[in-house]
């Protein structure tokens, strides 16, 4: 057995690196780094769930994490790998509002808001101190991965801060509570639908093939203010 | 329960995937309405309620009136369906082969929105409200324009995202009820009980997260930016996000709220629905000024709408509420027959733009007044029903703050005048008659020159060429297209002169069960 001390230093470093991760998600511009950052926090997160699962011992975080290395360490990177080859597009250039600098600034804000507000909130909960502060590194992801979702222009770099706000979700429940198992594998379905519909879209948008654009182009009958 | 009624659902989609006719995949989607209104109609006269379906189903009045709504939005919607795609299979905008996708996401949509109605358990209702989105989205997307995807695109990221605080909301909650009671649950009926046991604060917190998902849901301001590009881009079926998707919204924000009623956080959780609403008003409304787009005036009108819907909701009074849950049915009778006829009139003009439609009243009489008739009901003036519910609502609200009713009468009159605004710049361009004065002067002189039989023809030509210029071939609106705006006119006009015993009991059944008296 492994002392339980020595397990939550682990996971507190593991939580640096999460936050990490999230910022890099922010300021990245090439796609494919993208997707690899998303992934590596996707097994921070199985990790995290699996080193509880040493500390606690219940079976269900054993499982919890290995759905997420299936799903979203394995499953819906290689989907969206396969996406970003077919679009043949490396590089997502543009910020709309948001440069990254000014992003990464403001993230700082957020995890700040998110440690006040939760320690407000949580006053009359008994979590230890660890716990608490993966509520709060998992709200900070949330909050984190909606800003990519704003400050991002091509929907595969949106999909993938979509992905990132649901690890946030994720690990703010594996702290916070223990939500029945059944509940974590419907939002993984859920996640799943939603990435193969999102992303499949996204060829049509993102792409940079012709055929795409003269397809498009040929098709623009919905004529609102901006094709006029 | 739940297994059999997806399974039966599913063999039923399925079955709907064979047929090769557009007609019996119509009727099938029209059946699927008409099968969901008449089994909600039965539970509610035949069940003993509030009673459960097995173990994860649970019905009320408010769901099965809210199923009731959502039902009959939909079998509207599917009548008008066939003309619509029919219209837009000729005219190359729709892809045949996406027909069958259309038919399924669209019947998809309503079974998923039925679920999460009547699941008991919250995270059901969260999974399956997720469900609608990704079936809405597919039907935004449909079309195949680089527009339509956009759209979809921000439809699915803003909804989808709004609803993973609605998450973190849930968490919240179970959290809170695992404290209190010792074990976790999600299931309303539970937390309705125990509700005034829970700690205002994070009882507050949930309800905040909630509501930004359930608000993105319903498109209230500042989380409304999806809709107007989803109403302006989808097809006219647009019709079911206005009757499906936003009120199952509102109906999360009732069930919320009256979860939050029962605690000391109430007062909050009214000035967060106050404000988000008359926000959503004042924000609208001022969108709505000077909008050339007739679907993206209409789809401010929903913003508008849904925002009065809080202001209902968050004044917390019996009465407000009532009143509420009446605006809910008839919104959706208004919205749709805007929506349809401004559908017949994008048919027309391929446009929903102000500047391109001229000659409204030759080309399409029926959609025009249908446009007319649905702007003077849907700005609440009698002798339509909306009259009675923003009148009760707004006085109720005054009760709060009479200030806060004069901003919403205010910012209402700026929404009235922006319909009356578009309606008489649209509807009042007419091109034909001096131009016939000048079709005589040209027949006089052709008659004059007229010598020759060649000259006859070339005239006849140059005739129909300029007729053509002059006048789009008027769009032939297929049977079936009016017929659905007609009735839910009707229907509104019938309920605002007699509002029937049976709807004034069950809305009152309504607030007994959510705890209001």
């Amino acid at each position: 057995m492994i002392d339980p001390l020595f397990l939550e230093g682990i996971i507190k470093i593991l939580f640096v690196f999460v936050l990490i991760s999230a910022g890099l998600i922010i300021s990245t511009r090439n796609l494919s780094s993208v997707l690899t950052t998303y992934t590596i926090q996707s097994f921070l997160l199985a990790a995290v769930s699996f080193l509880l699962y040493l500390i606690d011992g219940k079976s269900q975080l054993l499982l919890l994490a290995g759905l997420t290395l299936a799903s979203k360490v394995i499953l819906i990177p290689y989907f969206i790998s396969r996406i970003e080859e077919k679009i043949k597009i490396g590089r997502d250039l543009h910020f709309a509002y948001l440069e990254p600098t000014p992003s990464l600034l403001l993230s700082i804000g957020l995890i700040l808001l998110s440690y006040t507000f939760l320690s407000k909130v949580f006053e009359g909960l008994p979590l230890t101190k660890l716990f608490f502060f993966g509520a709060v590194i998992g709200l900070s992801l949330t909050l984190m991965g909606m800003l990519v979702m704003f400050s991002r222009k091509k929907v595969v770099t949106k999909a993938l801060g979509y992905l990132s706000m649901e690890n946030g979700v994720l690990m703010f429940g594996l702290f916070v509570t223990e939500l029945p198992f059944i509940i974590e594998v419907l939002i993984i379905i859920d996640l799943v639908i939603l990435v193969m519909l999102t992303t499949i879209l996204a060829v049509g948008m993102d792409s940079s093939i012709e055929e795409y654009r003269q397809k498009f182009r040929k098709l623009q009958v919905w004529t609102g203010v901006e094709s006029q | 329960m739940i297994r059999y009624y997806l399974l039966i659902m599913g063999i039923f989609l399925a079955l709907g995937l064979i047929p090769k006719s557009h007609r019996l995949m119509n009727a099938l989607a029209a059946g699927n309405g008409m099968l969901h209104l008449i089994m909600s109609c039965v539970a509610l006269l035949t069940f003993d309620l509030p009673g459960r379906l097995g173990e994860s189903l649970y019905l009320d009045h408010l769901n099965l009136y809210v199923e009731l709504i959502t039902a009959l939005g939909f079998s509207a919607a599917a009548f008008y369906a066939k003309g619509y795609t029919d219209s837009l299979m000729e005219a190359g905008e729709l892809d045949p082969k996406n027909l069958k996708t259309f038919y399924l996401a669209f019947n998809l949509l309503l079974v998923t929105a039925t679920v999460a109605l009547f699941s008991d358990n919250l995270a059901l209702f969260w999974i399956f409200a997720e469900l609608t989105t990704v079936c809405a989205a597919m039907l935004v997307a449909i079309l195949s324009a680089r527009e339509n995807i956009d759209a979809a695109l921000k439809y699915v990221f803003i909804v989808s995202g709004a609803m993973l605080f609605a998450f973190l909301g849930l968490i919240f909650l179970f959290t809170l009820s695992e404290q209190t009671l010792g074990e976790g649950t999600l299931n309303w009926t539970e937390l309705a009980v125990h509700a005034s046991e829970f700690s205002p604060a994070l009882l507050l917190a949930s309800f905040t997260f909630m509501f930004i998902g359930f608000g993105a849901k319903a498109g209230v301001a500042p989380f409304h930016t999806w809709l107007p590009d989803a109403y302006a881009r989808a097809p006219s079926v647009s019709a079911i996000l206005s009757g499906l998707m936003q009120n199952l919204g509102i109906y999360g924000i009732i069930r919320m709220y009256a979860l939050l009623r029962e605690s000391s956080a109430a007062p909050q959780a009214s000035s967060i629905l106050i404000a988000a609403g008359v926000f959503s008003i004042a924000l609208a409304s001022f969108s709505m000024l000077q909008q050339r787009n007739l679907k993206r005036l209409i789809a401010f009108s929903s913003v508008e709408h849904m925002g009065l819907l809080l202001i209902g909701i968050g004044i917390g009074t019996p009465l407000a509420l009532f009143w509420t849950l009446f605006y809910m049915l008839v919104h959706v009778l208004v919205k749709e027959t805007l929506l349809f006829s401004a559908g017949i009139l994008h048919r027309q003009y391929r446009s929903n733009m102000r500047e391109d439609m001229k000659d409204v009243f030759k080309l399409q009489p029926r959609a025009a007044w249908g446009l007319i008739l649905g702007s003077i009901a849907i700005v609440g003036m009698p002798p339509f029903p909306l009259f009675p519910a923003k009148f009760f609502i707004l006085l109720e609200s005054a009760a709060i703050s009479p200030y806060l009713t004069l901003i919403v009468l205010l910012t209402l009159i700026l929404a009235a005048a922006s319909f009356a605004n578009f309606l008489l710049k649209a509807f009042s361009k007419v091109t034909v008659e001096e131009e016939e004065n000048e079709e005589e002067d040209h027949r006089q002189i052709t008659r004059t020159l007229a010598g020759t039989g060649e000259i006859e023809l070339e005239n006849v030509i140059v005739k129909a060429g300029r007729e053509k210029d002059r006048l789009p071939g008027q769009y032939m609106v297929r049977n079936g297209m009016r017929v659905p705006a007609i009735f839910m006119l009707a229907l509104a006009l019938a309920l605002g002169f007699y509002f029937p015993d049976s709807l004034r009991d069950l809305l009152n059944a309504i607030i007994l069960e959510l705890g209001y008296v």
